[in-house]
């Protein structure tokens, strides 16, 4: 029966029935022989020095096996992880983003698992017990006397870099990690001295918890006769978990094994190695048995890596007909308490200038430590901050210039004729129709009728605004990944990737890619990942690199894999390889020969079956004892060129009396490239979208200023969004093809979020502005925009009140 | 300890507990019914919900003890064989779900909502859901999903109809 290509259709998921019958597979779900279970002491301080910790009581409580700290850690010869806080350059791969520092170097401080000075942040974990059961574990942390000298805590990146300010780390004058000035800034200052018209704002954008939905947890295991640890834990990679656990604990990375199971949602922060992680392991050697950790929401809110939290001031300058002149940025990084992650500052920083043609463009990055929980990527990761500076200053600027706000954007938007084209920062556009997008999503959102449906709100009691975002994105994240196709004897091409799921429906996918390529049924497909038993390299799933790498591979492999087949048949059939046809994954020949990939492979392989066996917590036999023939093998290292990019309007309702608001409609027009499968983008857009709406609205990651005490910690005070806040939504995906990699895939996992908080404030704005408020105050409503910030936005009488 | 005695997916269980143990914790811990899940320790998620005596509820606020003597349904049960629930199936024809952590609980919760014919319309199908968390989909897929299952399950319902 004939294949009918799978590439573009909206398929189902292949993996959802074990989903929906209960069937997945988390971390917390897996039970190994033995198991004993850790609990941690978490500081109650947001700084403090670490006087002494008495383990003694919780020693002698009861089922108690061991209770660990810091110096056994170091005692025991491990090193701090290396999180390699300064990634990749967008541009150019081999080397790293933030290259100088006028600190002198851009700083990488080794993470202990449990500190051994002081404490950094609210919710760090102080010691570890390890007992026989959750309960007891728990129960003996509590016993764990720990004498803490309380130190002033400082939790704002501006704050921090003062002169008076606590210092966190002796290797950090001035709680600075690096700070350095990226582009022409004379330039831009020059620039800027001449133009008609120069915007200044300060934007603060908000510290966000990631909130997947699965707490995280992670089993420990180690092999003394091997000396091989095993670590078994949800992540977005597991390749980066091994290597960062090879370092510290001081062995070759092939005496680490991690496993990856069902992942219950990633969005960044499942990137990074995390402390409890590392302790299950060196626990699970301390003790000799395995070692279960399995975290609450509460533990959750306070030691989940987090994201955004950003302070950006920008200039931007304009002539006298809205046209960009100049940008002169400054951006404030809070890192947290450890040095984890640079990645949103170098992603936002490359994106700066978005789909509009500026000049001269220079911003000057501090990366700032302070006492919170560590920041990391969080989906977007520097994009969505950018965006909101952007389109918020092209509001401003339309309003102080008198022009529309759309006729701003179209006359800076980079032309489609423009392309390919270089940015001020660097980036090359291949494609992408701003202009078009722009106005297709100000057609599908009823923009021009709007002012009626002002005038009716307003006959109701309620301001109501509409605010348009245009963005792109850029290719960025791990720049190394590989893919291996095997075909069995049995009927099943394996795959092994070194990107995996955590909710994108990678089974789904890479079936219907690998389907289209080989002609064979989705259902014969098989994916593997997450276990670096199998998989050697892999980035991890991030920066939607899966299908834009990963995709590449996949095509590539599949050309191999016929290749080698069409060889093979020819030796069958006797006959020239040229002249055979492939079609539905079998080779034709004259004479109505036929034979399938499978045959092939079996005929190939008398005896030698590779090494597929399903995940079951052990490692399996070296593969190379039996290299299977029907094999293919693909990697790649670099950048291609791949800008998601589109438009997206808001219209937002508040209420006046109570400062609540009522997002009403949204449009978002999406050029993710060609999308594998439309149902799995649309709901990436839509999750993506809920992530920004809850930013912008609800999501206070409230940390007091003075104590570092985390006020919102749970889901009754954190306002992540629930089914009433999502709008109705009018979702339209576009295409502009991209030539720079064979799918045209550019991807769609940041789309939904990145122009949301951008068209969220301007539709507040033009809301807003009707009482007046733009007048009044010169400052932005603070984010999330939550019916307080709004009343009080509304009811104050200048920025002060605010 | 305390005896707890219940009936599982159809199957008779009596099991000794200790007397703290939540309802989640005998299904997960106790049964080794790991579909079910706990999302948070508030009882806002709604990760957790089972059917219990033909109510939804969720199995972290509910200890095992108040339960015994009662009927407990997961999202283990609800398939017939190989036959998917009406819910699981609007779930996958819909893509409900991403993750797949907070599913279980959704779909347990929207076979409540679904017991008998319940209104279609956005804010009634929103308030259906209010208990229930999902970080991944934005709700959209999933308020569809309920539609999609009442149609299957309520086929000659011309109200259902009316409703959304």
């Amino acid at each position: 029966m004939s294949q009918a290509p799978l590439i573009g259709q909206p398929l189902p998921r292949l993996e959802d029935q074990r989903f929906v019958t209960g069937r997945g597979r988390y971390t917390d779900d897996i039970r190994v022989d033995g198991q004993v279970y850790a609990a941690f002491l978490r500081s109650p301080h947001a700084h403090a020095m670490l006087v002494s910790i008495d383990t003694d009581a919780a020693r002698a409580a009861p089922g108690v096996i061991a209770v660990l700290t810091g110096a056994d850690y170091l005692q025991a010869g491990y090193r701090g992880i290396n999180h390699v806080p300064n990634p990749a350059d967008a541009i150019e791969h081999a080397r790293p983003a933030f290259m100088q520092s006028s600190t002198g170097e851009v700083l990488n401080i080794g993470h202990l698992p449990l500190p051994i000075d002081k404490v950094r942040y609210v919710g760090e974990a102080v010691a570890m017990v390890i007992a026989r059961t959750k309960l007891e574990a728990r129960n003996a942390a509590e016993l764990i006397e720990v004498e803490y000298d309380a130190l002033d805590a400082v939790v704002d990146a501006i704050d921090a870099m003062q002169p008076d300010a606590p210092s966190l780390w002796d290797e950090a004058p001035g709680n600075l990690c690096f700070q350095t000035q990226i582009g022409d800034r004379d330039e831009a200052q020059r620039r800027l001295a001449d133009a008609h018209l120069v915007l200044k704002r300060e934007f603060r954008h908000s510290r966000v918890v990631n909130c997947q939905m699965e707490p995280r947890a992670a089993l420990g295991d180690y092999d003394e006769a091997s000396g091989t640890y095993t670590l078994i834990s949800g992540s977005q990679g597991a390749v980066r978990l091994k290597m960062a656990l090879a370092q510290a604990l001081q062995v070759p990375p092939e005496q680490v094994r991690v496993v990856c199971p069902d992942t219950g949602g990633g969005f960044g922060p499942r990137t990074f190695l995390y402390v409890e992680q590392l302790a299950v392991v060196w626990a699970a050697r301390a003790v000799g048995r395995p070692v279960k950790w399995t975290g609450d929401r509460s533990e959750a809110f306070l030691s989940d890596y987090q994201g955004r939290d950003a302070i950006i001031r920008a200039s931007i300058g304009f002539d006298r007909d809205g046209r960009i002149l100049a940008i002169d940025n400054e951006w404030f990084g809070n890192v947290g308490a450890h040095t984890v992650s640079y990645v949103p500052m170098s992603n936002g920083t490359r994106v700066m200038t978005t789909v509009y043609h500026v000049p001269v463009a220079a911003v000057h990055v501090s990366a700032v430590l302070t006492n919170t929980v560590p920041t990391v990527p969080y989906r977007g990761a520097g994009r969505p901050e950018s965006t909101h500076v952007m389109e918020r200053m092209l509001d401003l600027a339309a309003h102080a210039l008198g022009l529309d706000r759309i006729e701003i954007r179209r006359r800076n938007l980079i032309a489609h004729e423009a392309l390919p084209y270089r940015t001020a920062m660097g980036l090359t556009y291949d494609s992408g129709r701003f202009l078009d997008n722009m106005l297709r999503a100000v057609e599908v959102s009823g923009w021009h009728g709007f002012e009626t449906r002002r005038g009716e709100a307003l006959a109701r009691g309620k301001l109501r605004g509409i605010g348009l975002a245009n963005y792109v994105e850029s290719p960025v994240g791990a720049p190394r990944e590989r893919i291996e196709i095997t075909v069995l004897p049995d009927g099943i091409v394996d795959i092994v990737a070194g990107t995996q799921s955590t909710g994108q429906g990678h089974e789904t996918t890479f079936a219907q890619v690998v389907s289209t390529c080989l002609g064979i049924s989705p259902g014969a497909i098989r994916l593997r990942t997450g276990d670096t038993a199998f998989v050697a390299v892999g980035g991890g799933s991030h920066s939607d690199r899966t299908m834009r790498l990963g995709g590449m591979l996949l095509v590539d492999c599949c050309t191999q894999i016929i290749e080698l087949a069409r060889q093979a048949a020819a030796q069958r059939f006797d006959c020239d390889p040229a002249s055979l046809q492939f079609a539905d994954g079998e080779f034709s020949a004259s004479g109505a020969r036929r034979i399938t990939l499978f045959d092939l492979a079996r005929t190939l392989q008398d005896t030698a079956v590779p090494a597929c066996a399903q995940l079951d917590d052990k490692p399996l036999p070296p593969r190379d004892a039996a290299p299977a023939r029907l094999f293919a093998r693909a990697e790649f290292t670099g950048r291609i060129p791949a800008h998601p990019t589109g438009s997206a309007v808001c219209e937002i309702e508040v209420d006046p009396d109570t400062g609540a608001t009522t997002v009403v409609n949204y449009t978002s027009i999406d050029d993710v490239g060609q999308p594998i499968n439309p149902l799995i983008v649309e709901g990436q857009v839509h999750g993506g979208l809920a992530q920004g709406l809850g930013q912008a609205l609800s999501e206070t990651c409230y940390v007091d200023r003075e104590t570092g005490q985390l006020m919102t910690g749970s889901f009754m005070d954190y306002g992540v969004m629930r089914a009433a806040g999502m709008p109705p939504l009018q979702l339209e995906l576009t295409e502009d093809p991209t030539t720079g990699n064979p799918l045209r895939v550019k991807g769609g996992g940041e789309s939904g979020i990145t122009p949301a908080t951008a068209t969220v404030f301007n539709a507040l704005a033009d809301a807003l502005d009707g009482m007046g408020t733009l007048e009044r105050h010169s400052a932005e409503l603070e984010m999330p925009a939550t019916p307080r910030v709004i009343w009080e936005y509304l009811h104050s009488e200048d920025d002060d009140a605010v | 300890m305390i005896d707890v005695e219940l009936r599982v997916n159809g199957q008779q269980v009596r099991e000794s507990v200790p007397d703290q143990t939540l309802l989640i914790e005998f299904l997960r811990e106790t049964l080794g019914l790991t579909g079910t899940h706990v999302g948070c320790d508030t009882t806002q998620c709604g990760a957790c919900t089972v059917r219990l005596d033909g109510l939804a509820v969720k199995s972290c606020t509910v200890l095992a003890a108040q339960a015994s003597g009662g009927e407990v349904t997961t999202v283990e049960g609800l398939a017939r064989g190989d036959s998917l629930h009406p819910v699981q199936k609007a779930f996958v024809q819909c893509h409900g779900l991403q993750c797949g952590f907070c599913t279980p609980g959704m779909i347990m919760a929207i076979d409540f909502y679904l017991r008998e014919p319940a209104p279609l319309d956005r804010d009634s199908i929103c308030h259906g859901l209010e208990g229930n968390i999902c970080r991944c989909t934005g709700y959209i897929n999933i308020i569809e999903a309920v539609r999609h299952a009442s149609r299957e399950l309520y086929p000659n319902d011309a109200a259902t109809e009316e409703r959304s």
